[in-house]
């Protein structure tokens, strides 16, 4: 048991570190754009290479984030009945539930991979005038798909001993985060 | 199995796992894979996968995490203390002065920010307290903080009028200018109300002792805390209707004014840009993998050959055209209650949107009054984001239940509103035909 915590540790802490660093490429993507205005101010001809590059940051930015809003539990959800039920029947619940998650999360998974592979197999590149690599952004989707993945089964693991009542760390422990109260 | 059995299924389980509390993303996402699975098999799955790369492509999308970022950064810049500051010396003599002065600065915030929740935040922690220093009614401060922050999503920019027009393919700029003119209708409203109220009812929002209302001097002083929001609205809001940048260009530009702002104010600290990034990378990546789920979400909708039946079942609307926006209006309303409105939009407009374009509507009017009706969903009870994040700031005497209450005047003249917005489709579309 002690184990299985040290992972679901390292999970959270893993998700936990992606997060904060990978938040801060809002400042690249901001300062691409007001360079790029800049420049187009100044010498009046458009730069080749901002727009390509905000775009593929914006990609690896948005698809990276879902481990660590679930590991603070900010995907949005109707708590209308939810909020009412012991933490313990939330529990029994979200383990039923978690079947479409792991299926969605699985497709995205397997042929977030497959599409990744056939990218990385020829180090596919856009084709435009700066011609950047994109295979980095395609790889971003089953790493951030299995960031998530990780985190929805740390997440079911709790799930399931809080349901049999089974001890688990403070750190560990399901706390009262009914959604929308933020 | 039946097309009509299929779908019913289809929203049958939507609901249901919605009630159940998983996630809109997850509950979007898993009923797609059911569904993709048995109109076109395992290797529709690949879908999935395609559309998220789709949507990490979009330019347009990169507006969204810009302008909420300079929301989150204006929140804390100092901009709404000088604002209020000149507020309480120009509108403090008249009775529920404060509140107005609350509403049009929530106003000129919502010209510069595209969310709803940052000057519900600002000024619930500005002028909330001021105004209960001045014993004002306490539902009536609560709830013209609320109204005005609403206003935020339709006073351009706007994040969901970016994710509408991504949706549903009208121009980005279109949408900003139909938010216009309803938007200052709404706020012109709002601030009607509180006068009236309060002229008939001066125990509501009193007056400020002559001694506290300050000199001329200090007027025209406190004046020049609208210099900084100007220059913002006109970088962001003039480059787009003027056409000199896209949306996404003048987000960048909203996030410089923001760092600008709070540097004048001296708070421009690493501690702030590292806090309000992260905030900014968790609202829009629950914005974006709702996104990534939806899509596949609408593709499982579509090929299941749901349109046509929908679209079918809505010409036995009473009423013909006008009874299907009525009943539509109406769906929104109960679903802004119990959902957030980025979740409402991914599920209603695969199902909304073939049913106006073929009675002809115009995409542009239809969106200003979804929009109206999401702001009526901000606020209103059990699940609006302007009713937690006020519950969030208000002293602990303050229950629940007087917020639920407070905004129910304010609840009437937004649905005001949206009344009039749909009677007179002009109050919407004049301002984008002349303008673009």
């Amino acid at each position: 048991m002690q184990a299985l915590f040290v992972i679901m540790r390292a999970v959270s802490l893993l998700n936990e570190r992606i997060g904060r660093l990978v938040s801060l490429l809002i400042i690249p993507i901001f300062a691409f754009l007001i360079f790029e205005i800049f420049v187009r101010y100044v010498s009046g001809s458009p730069l080749v290479w901002t727009g390509e590059a905000t775009q593929l940051l914006f990609g690896i930015y948005a698809v990276l984030s879902g481990g660590y809003i679930l590991l603070h539990r900010e995907h949005v959800n109707v708590d209308l009945l939810f909020s009412r039920l012991s933490i313990r029947n939330r529990a029994i619940i979200d383990i039923f539930t978690s079947v479409l998650t792991f299926l969605f999360l699985g497709a995205l998974v397997y042929f977030g991979s497959s599409l990744a592979y056939e990218s990385i197999e020829f180090w596919e590149r856009s084709q435009s005038a700066w011609n950047p690599p994109i295979w980095p952004a395609k790889l971003a989707i089953p790493v951030g798909a299995v960031l998530l993945l990780m985190q929805g089964i740390v997440k079911l693991i709790q799930d399931i001993l809080t349901a049999l009542d089974i001890e688990m760390p403070a750190d560990l422990t399901l706390h009262d985060t009914a959604g929308g109260e933020k | 199995m039946s097309i009509g059995l299929l779908t019913v299924l289809f929203f049958l389980s939507l609901i249901v796992f919605l009630i159940a509390g998983l996630p809109l993303v997850f509950v979007l996402g898993g009923i797609s894979i059911v569904f993709l699975y048995f109109t076109w098999g395992i290797e529709s799955f690949y879908m999935v996968a395609s559309q998220v790369w789709g949507s990490m492509n979009s330019f347009t999308l990169i507006a969204i995490p810009l302008f909420v970022y300079m929301a989150m950064i204006l929140e804390k810049s100092g901009v709404a203390q000088a604002l209020y500051r000149m507020m309480h010396l120009w509108w403090g003599g008249v009775r529920g002065g404060l509140a107005i002065g609350t509403v049009a600065i929530c106003t000129l915030f919502a010209a510069m920010v595209g969310i709803s929740g940052a000057a519900v935040v600002t000024m619930g922690t500005i002028a909330l307290p001021a105004m209960f220093e001045q014993k004002y009614d306490k539902r009536m401060a609560i709830g013209c903080i609320s109204a005005g922050g609403g206003l935020g999503i339709l006073i351009p920019p706007s994040v969901l009028m970016i994710l509408y027009s991504l949706i549903t393919g009208a121009s980005v700029g279109k949408m900003f200018a139909a938010g216009v003119i309803p938007g200052l209708m709404l706020a012109l409203m709002i601030c009607a109300y509180i006068f009236i109220r309060c002229w008939l009812q001066p125990e509501m929002g009193p007056a400020l002792p002559i001694d506290q209302r300050g000199t001329w001097a200090d007027k025209i002083e406190a004046l020049r805390a609208v210099l900084l929001p100007m220059l913002i609205v006109t970088m962001v809001l003039g480059s787009i209707m003027l056409g000199i940048a896209t949306p996404t260009e003048a987000a960048a530009s909203g996030v410089l004014g923001a760092l600008i702002s709070a540097a004048v104010h001296r708070k421009l600290t690493w501690e702030l840009v590292r806090e309000s990034a992260l905030r900014t990378f968790v609202l829009t990546g629950m914005i974006m993998w709702i996104l990534f789920a939806a899509h596949s979400f609408s593709a499982a909708y579509q090929g299941m050959g749901a349109t046509s039946l929908i679209q079918g079942l809505a010409a036995h609307i009473p009423g013909g055209p006008w009874g299907a926006i009525i009943v539509m209006q109406l769906v929104l309303l109960l679903l802004g209650m119990v959902l957030d409105p980025v979740g409402i939009m991914m599920i209603t407009l695969p199902v909304f949107l073939p049913i106006i374009t073929a009675y002809g509507f115009d995409p542009i009017w239809f969106g200003i009054l979804f929009i109206i009706n999401m702001e009526i969903g901000y606020q209103t009870p059990p699940f609006g984001f302007n009713l937690f994040y006020l519950k969030a700031i208000v002293p602990p005497n303050i229950t629940m239940g007087d917020i639920y209450h407070s905004v129910t005047p304010y609840t009437l003249v937004l649905l005001l509103g949206l009344i009039l917005v749909m009677l007179f489709p002009g109050l919407a579309t004049w301002l984008p035909s002349i303008v673009l």
